[in-house]
């Protein structure tokens, strides 16, 4: 057995962090969603913890954004450009077929290269759209001079509104999702400990990729969550 | 918000019309026509109870604050402020309020031990309006859209050319701000003296100031918890910004199955992004569940 480095100490810091403030949003604006928010009183309590955590994941985004910057994690583990469609399928199968009859993972994650291509297209266009869609459309409820001008001079109100609430539903979905295949590595909670301690524990003769596979790397470890 | 002007210009064309001598076939048959549809749109608002809903979004830019550890508890501001906007003494019907929380408050001797301050401790505080950013408890629930945004300092202000003395905006205000003149039959509220407080120039202790708005609302316990809804059109302008609420749906569509025949004032139908939350998301659910089985059978 050896250990390999997969995901550094702030990520470690901010997935944990981004993970119990996803779920405080969920709850409250759950129960928001459900009162409607012309029933609420202006200063509910479910309303208050909402806009705290909202401003909390913001925080935590541009923390995020900053580092990943930094550390070229952004451009290594979020650039769609060597994706191909083969790589994609070929992972797909995985998941919906191979993982049933005893397929290897077509995938080695390293330090390097964390994310599977189903990993890169979720992550990103999580982490450059849909996060940014729902920070802006919170911002705009957020009692902001300047944008809550505008959105009352556009009338924007509503759209921000019902984006808002779609975007959430597809970040419930995506922690349905996400939380599942976490469990999915060698052992159950391989993974979810691997984004605790940052190393996970892989056999020796874990080299390169099955035969067959299209994804390339250099080092070795199944990857699925 | 904006629903309010679309009468107007109609209205206009039809008294440019009438004032006109000459008075053509085809003109008078365009202002027959008009007139039927304004008196139909006429007949439609009627029909609703209520003029349409006037939201005041703007914040106020001033506010009367004030420190009960300084106050003494002489009402002069409650008489300086009745003097200059009643012309007259009657500190029932001021807009700040210390007489009501001089004893032991609402609560009364019980509140010397567990009240703080506001039920009546042996502290006098002063209750002042907090002049509420969006929503304007008091203004939205106005069916004469009378409490309007005054000019100075963007007060919360009553039109008395509108107010109709119904008093249901005192059933409105958590904190119990608005009085009601039996003799002028109108809803009185402070409107911050054009921008100059009379009761802050009569505070003797110092204990009032006038400064820029910041918002209160949240930090200051309600008096009593408003009875007054609002219904019809004017709870629908709300749902204008915000969606509604799915609960009401919720209850409705159990009503319909159960065969109740109990409804609610507030229900709009289910909202197209909620129907697809609640079938993507038990969707995903059972798609995860039925992965972990198979996965489970394949690995025996």
């Amino acid at each position: 057995m050896k250990r390999i480095h997969l995901h550094a100490l702030p990520l470690r810091l901010w997935h944990w962090a981004n993970a119990l403030i996803v779920i405080i949003l969920l709850i409250t604006g759950f129960s928001v969603r459900m009162t409607g928010l012309p029933a609420l009183r202006p200063h509910d309590p479910v309303l208050v913890i909402h806009t705290y955590a909202g401003w909390a994941m913001t925080a935590l985004y541009l923390i995020w954004f900053a580092y990943s910057l930094a550390s070229r994690h952004i451009v290594r583990n979020y650039s769609l450009t060597g994706l191909t469609a083969r790589k994609i399928m070929h992972q797909t199968r995985f998941y919906l077929y191979g993982i049933f009859t005893g397929e290897e993972n077509p995938f080695r994650a390293s330090a390097q290269d964390t994310f599977n291509p189903l990993q890169r297209i979720t992550y990103t266009v999580l982490m450059f759209l849909f996060v940014p869609v729902i920070i802006l459309t919170g911002l705009m409820f957020a009692d902001i001079a300047i944008l809550r001008h505008y959105v009352l001079l556009w009338k924007i109100a509503g759209i921000a509104n019902a984006l808002h609430v779609l975007v959430s539903y597809i970040f419930a979905l995506f922690l349905i999702a996400h939380v599942y295949m976490a469990t999915l590595g060698p052992t159950p909670f391989s993974h979810i400990r691997a984004m605790i301690i940052g190393y996970e524990e892989v056999p020796d003769n874990h080299g390169e990729p099955p035969a067959g596979s299209p994804l390339k790397t250099d080092n070795t470890l199944q990857g699925n969550a | 918000m904006g629903v309010q002007i679309a009468g107007d210009r109609e209205s206009q064309e039809i008294s440019h019309a009438a004032l006109n001598p000459r008075c053509s076939r085809r003109q008078m048959l365009k202002l027959g026509g008009i007139s039927i549809i304004g008196m139909s749109a006429l007949g439609a608002t009627l029909a609703e109870g209520a003029a349409p809903p006037l939201l005041i979004m703007d914040k106020a830019t001033g506010l009367v604050t004030a420190d009960p550890l300084r106050c003494v508890g002489c009402g002069r501001c409650e008489l300086a402020c009745t003097e200059f906007n009643d012309g007259k003494a009657a500190p029932t019907l001021s807009r700040i309020k210390i007489d009501r929380n001089l004893s032991f408050g609402p609560l009364g001797e019980l509140a010397l031990r567990e009240g703080k301050g506001n039920w009546g401790n042996g502290v006098i505080v002063q209750d002042v309006c907090k002049q509420c950013p969006h929503p304007v408890p008091c203004a939205d629930i106005c069916p004469e859209n009378a409490i309007v945004v005054s000019p100075a300092g963007n007060a919360r202000m009553v039109d008395l050319q509108k107010c109709t003395g119904c008093k249901v905006c005192l059933r409105a205000c958590p904190w119990e701000m608005i009085s009601f003149d039996p003799e002028t039959r109108k809803a009185t509220k402070c409107d911050l003296c054009k921008g100059k407080p009379k009761c802050v120039e009569a505070c003797p202790a110092e204990a009032l100031s006038y400064v820029g708005w910041h918002d209160l609302t949240g930090s200051i316990p309600y008096r009593v918890i408003p009875t007054a809804r609002m219904l019809g059109e004017r709870a629908k302008a709300c749902h204008e910004c915000h969606m509604p609420g799915q609960q009401n749906t919720i209850r409705q569509g159990l009503a319909a199955i159960t065969g109740s025949s109990r409804t609610t004032s507030q229900g709009i139908g289910l909202n197209w992004i909620d129907l697809a939350g609640s079938v993507l998301v038990p969707a995903g659910l059972a798609f995860v569940a039925i992965h972990a089985v198979l996965r489970r059978m394949s690995k025996k």
